[in-house]
């Protein structure tokens, strides 16, 4: 075989490699790990198959077995990389292949990857895993050198991330030559990114960063008549003509909106608006089945749409040269997340990229300035990387055991070199072993648990097989709720819809999906059988995960925003006019050194709205104490609602605002303790541990397909809280939850600095004729949580129950 | 709370159980007895001392009430035999009174299991003026079907935003649905008419709750 070079065959095919792709390829040879930090479409799948390619053409002789294994998140990304990477490996050696692992791939495919393993295999966190979970793994990954781990900045933030730390740490622990490089988007702990992935900093890895940056142009769309802008947020669909406008005037165009739901209706009302674009207008979100999304896809690609309405599943990964104009729906929640959609516009890289942002309500403009000014001074967030996740790891030893079954002491080393489990005690991995082993109890004398034995050799092994085949089901469900398939009577499938919106439907129902209007005929084993219909009457299914928080850093420039006089020339602020003058009428504007509360009545009852302008995890938090510490003073009830401006307790009695002044109910003392023992920390707590249940196989969420019956064994994850929390409280996965609601949840440090600043604040409490333009978006909240320090007795005496209308 | 259903006063305990003092009937709903060892039987780590709560509750019901017969309205034992079972039957052999199940569609062990723990099996049962069943049956009129197997819950409003969600009695014109006794049992949320009432299961007390039209 003659000597080829990799750079030469690209200069070849009139490709001039990037200098990050040439300093990709030889660190790579080099025999270095390490970590590339490039956008999307920026061409980051050359630079790491060109150096494994170039390796191989050094080597000379055909390789055997699988040598590289690439972890995408999604699925949909995986089909792309495994593409590209099969056609650039063949161009080169024609006899090898890569193979594509994922929960979509048939079972026909997969003995033959056993049977005949590809070179290369692309992968899912989770189809890694069951790979693992299979008998001699071991030697089908025996000659694996590279493991790439793509859109790592995704997978860092995720339990995911915490699957893909312990797989790399166990497969090095058979192969300690393996070469591991990420692949990452920018976040603000570039380097945490990195040592997660990689381990301490050592000579043998390495940061290579791609240098192109574009300018990026936010342009905020305004009403016409700003009288006539809503308070509270909604779809922004009063803007429904500057759209059309940017989508007549545009080449094409993404727009991005936040949540399924929103994406739906934007498409319709669009049609409505211009039915010219009919043929030009498609939609792409995760629900969509993927046959169409990969035509949207190429289509994107092929420029023969005038505009594509997404959600964040156009964030990732997928590769189309860019558009020409990028509309953001509402607020992005994050600078990170904004840049990179920003990103997708922009034909020419000198020309930079410019992107509309549409505020669903007049507050929202504030925001729009705060990113702007995020932009400006380059500050993007960080993603925080779980810790001590318990149920990951209860799943990982589940893993092993199915699989070959493994020895503890070994293992203990492998899970202790994750940066997940770095801090793990011996007392807390005997306390997994045991629960694993003898779910946990020590001294039962007839105890039939069943989950795991102990070899001859003192392997940890598997009990039957059933089990064995529950847990890799399980595997693959991780953390997503149940969805069905949504199919034609006749045959054809349209998407795939969560468990929980189809469970409010009846049958003879109309629902919008996929911008078609369908009406529900039935639902059979994990199908939605449904036909077309003509009805406009309609609901539109609200996906869940419509609900972020506002990142550190955007509250930040949000505060810094507001209270910054500089900004006051702005276009925004002087849309925002009309609505601030309404404010001080009826209420105040705050300046940076007071602290707005403001009070109402309304047939609901009695509200208290507080504008701390810290982000809505720390003001969910906040809600909770101050109720907490309110509820401490009299028996009462409230339920609270909070965004990123504030929160608001809203209760059926008059909150006194005096009283809570007087007795310093905003102070920094026992924040943490309070938080503790506020009903709020439960309820988060008990939210969390529904994924928690589901990881760690507590939840068995059947079989899929109707063949097997699981005789008895479903039940809630709240049942499973209730119980842990009743009889179980020192259970590790119930602490997870309660850890969880803290660390990741609410983030204790800005917690305790928001209070601080307040602290140095002037209180403003203003009784308020009326709901005040403020406090609009928190007072129409319907998602609330609730707590009470009235006996359960006392407050059922005060309800009442709902009747339903009577048939006939 | 104490309730008259068609002349018969009837004591609805906050435990879910239900007393008839005229016939010294204690009625038992969906006690689901060995689900805990079954799950652990298959590798689901439930804590054991959840199956000690059945024996506490119902040992506070003995305290409480004179019980000539006590009936289980079905679902009495979760599954396939486990553990659980023995303790059942040796508590069971331990009372004086009579014992009679309803057989519900968990109870898959076979009659003689019931029998040795000195139950008495029906599918169903007359017990003037109430019928008894596991699953509710519609046409039992003028009887009075009691029955279980829903796990009947309530959700309730409240005026500022407050909602609560509830095991509870559910009381239809020809019906009582009792709620799972069992520890660890869910509930169903029943969406009732305005010809029926729930009585919600509190802490230490039942309440009959009000009724609001949509």
């Amino acid at each position: 075989m003659k000597k080829i070079n990799i750079q030469d065959w690209f200069l070849d095919k009139g490709w001039t490699p990037q200098r990050f792709q040439k300093a990709t390829w030889q660190a790579y040879l080099a025999g270095k790990s390490g970590l590339l930090n490039a956008p999307t479409g920026s061409g980051k799948t050359y630079a790491i198959w060109g150096g494994v390619l170039q390796r191989q053409l050094d080597i000379g002789q055909l390789p055997k077995k699988t040598n590289v294994l690439w972890i995408t998140p999604l699925r949909a990304l995986g089909v792309e990389i495994q593409q590209t990477t099969e056609l650039l490996t063949k161009a080169f050696f024609p006899t090898l292949s890569v193979g594509l692992r994922t929960g979509d791939t048939p079972q026909s495919e997969r003995v033959k990857q056993k049977r005949q393993p590809p070179f290369g295999l692309v992968t899912t966190p989770e189809s890694l895993h069951l790979l693992i979970s299979n008998k001699g793994h071991q030697h089908f990954f025996e000659n694996l050198h590279t493991v790439v781990v793509d859109e790592w900045h995704e997978l860092m933030g995720s339990k995911r991330g915490v699957q893909v730390e312990l797989a790399l740490s166990y497969l090095k622990s058979f192969l300690p030559n393996l070469q591991v490089w990420g692949i990452s988007a920018t976040i603000g702990n570039l380097d945490l990114a990195q040592q997660i992935l990689l381990g301490r900093p050592t000579e043998n890895q390495i940061l290579v960063q791609s240098t192109q940056k574009k300018k990026i142009e936010v342009v905020s769309l305004f009403p016409k008549e700003m009288e006539t802008f809503p308070w509270s947020g909604h779809l922004g669909i009063h803007l429904l003509e500057q759209v059309t406008e940017i989508i007549r005037t545009h080449p094409s165009t993404l727009l991005f909106t936040n949540t399924r739901a929103q994406c739906e209706i934007w498409y319709q009302k669009l049609l409505e608006k211009a039915p010219e674009l009919a043929g030009q207008l498609a939609m792409h979100h995760g629900s969509i089945d993927k046959i169409n999304r990969l035509w949207v896809e190429d289509a994107l690609r092929q420029h023969r749409l005038k505009a594509v309405i997404c959600t964040s599943s156009l964030d990732l990964g997928v590769d189309f040269s860019p558009v020409s104009a990028c509309v953001q729906i509402g607020s992005p929640k994050g600078v990170g997340r904004f840049l990179q959609r920003a990103g997708r516009s922009g034909h020419q890289p000198q020309k930079g990229s410019k992107i509309y942002f549409l505020p669903t309500h007049a507050i929202e403009l504030i925001e729009s300035l705060a990113l702007q000014k995020a932009i400006k001074e380059n500050t993007i967030e960080d993603r925080l990387p779980y810790l001590n996740s318990f149920d990951v790891l209860v799943q990982f030893l589940m893993t092993l055991a199915v699989g070959d079954g493994f020895m503890p002491k070994p293992c203990f080393e492998i899970v202790k070199n994750t940066f997940c489990f770095q801090t793990l005690t011996l007392q807390q991995w005997q306390w997994l072993l045991n629960f694993i082993q003898k779910g946990s109890q020590s001294l039962e004398n007839y105890d039939e648990y069943k989950k795991t034995y102990v070899d001859d050799a003192g392997k940890i092994c598997v009990a039957s097989r059933s089990i064995a085949m529950r847990h890799r089901l399980n595997i693959g469900t991780i953390m997503s709720d149940a969805s069905l398939l949504v199919k034609y009577l006749k045959g054809g499938k349209i998407g795939t819809i969560e468990e929980w919106f189809v469970s409010k439907l009846k049958t003879g129902d109309v629902f919008t999906f996929a911008g078609r209007n369908l009406e529900l005929v039935r639902i059979q084993a994990m199908e939605v059988l449904v036909r077309k219909s003509k009805s406009k009457n309609t609901k539109i299914p609200a996906w869940m995960g419509g609900r972020m928080s506002f990142s550190a850093h955007l509250s930040q420039m949000l505060r810094a925003t507001f209270f910054a006089p500089e900004t006051s020339n702005t276009p925004e602020w002087k849309a925002l006019r009309p609505l601030l003058d309404r404010q001080r009428q009826l209420s105040m504007l705050p300046e940076t050194n007071q602290f707005l509360i403001e009070t109402f009545t309304t047939k609901e009852g009695h509200h208290a709205v507080f504008y701390p302008f810290e982000g809505r995890a720390v003001h969910e938090a906040m809600a909770a104490i101050i109720a907490y510490r309110y509820s401490l003073l009299y028996p009462i009830s409230f339920t609270l609602a909070y965004n990123d401006y504030g929160y608001e307790l809203l209760s059926d009695q008059p909150i006194d605002i005096e009283a809570l002044i007087d007795n310093n109910l905003l102070t920094t003392k026992d924040l943490i303790d309070d938080l503790r023992k506020s009903i709020n920390l439960a309820e988060m707590a008990r939210r969390k541990f529904r994924d928690i249940a589901v990881i760690a196989g507590l939840v068995f969420q059947g079989y899929p397909q109707k063949t097997l019956k699981s005789k008895h064994l479903q039940s809630s994850a709240q049942l499973f809280f209730e119980v842990f929390k009743d009889y179980e409280p020192d259970n590790l996965l119930y602490l997870q939850a309660v850890a969880e609601s803290f660390d990741h949840g609410m983030e204790q440090g800005r917690l305790q600095q928001a209070f601080e600043r307040i602290e140095q604040q002037e209180i403003c409490w203003k009784k308020a004729a009326q709901p005040t333009p403020f406090s609009f978006p928190l007072i129409t909240d319907r998602l609330r949580e609730k707590l009470s320090s009235e006996t359960v007795e006392d407050r059922i005496k005060k309800m009442y129950v709902q009747l339903e209308k009577q048939l006939q | 709370m104490i309730v008259e259903i068609h002349h018969e006063v009837l004591e609805l305990s906050p435990t879910g159980a239900l007393y008839w003092p005229a016939n010294k009937a204690l009625f038992i709903a969906d006690a689901h007895i060995g689900k805990v060892m079954h799950f652990r039987k298959n590798g689901i780590a439930l804590p054991t001392e959840v199956r000690f709560s059945f024996y506490e509750k119902i040992a506070h019901l003995l305290t409480q009430f004179e019980v000539a017969t006590l009936y289980f309205l079905g679902d009495l034992f979760h599954s396939d035999h486990n553990s659980e079972w023995v303790d059942f039957c040796r508590w069971a052999n331990q009372q004086a009174f009579k014992k009679v199940l309803i057989e519900g569609n968990h109870d898959i062990l076979p009659k003689t299991r019931f029998e040795q723990a000195g139950l008495e099996v029906y599918t169903a049962l007359d017990l003037a003026p109430f019928y008894l069943s596991h699953h509710p049956i519609e046409a039992t009129a003028p009887k009075i079907n009691l029955c279980g197997h829903l796990h009947p819950g309530v959700r309730l409003k409240g005026l500022g935003g407050q909602y609560l969600k509830a095991p509870c009695f559910y009381k239809k014109p020809h019906q009582l649905i009792l709620p799972a006794f069992g520890g660890f049992t869910g509930m169903y949320i029943i969406k009732p008419t305005a010809e029926d009432q729930v009585y919600v299961l509190g802490e230490s007390a039942v309440i009959a709750v009000n009724k609001m039209k949509k």
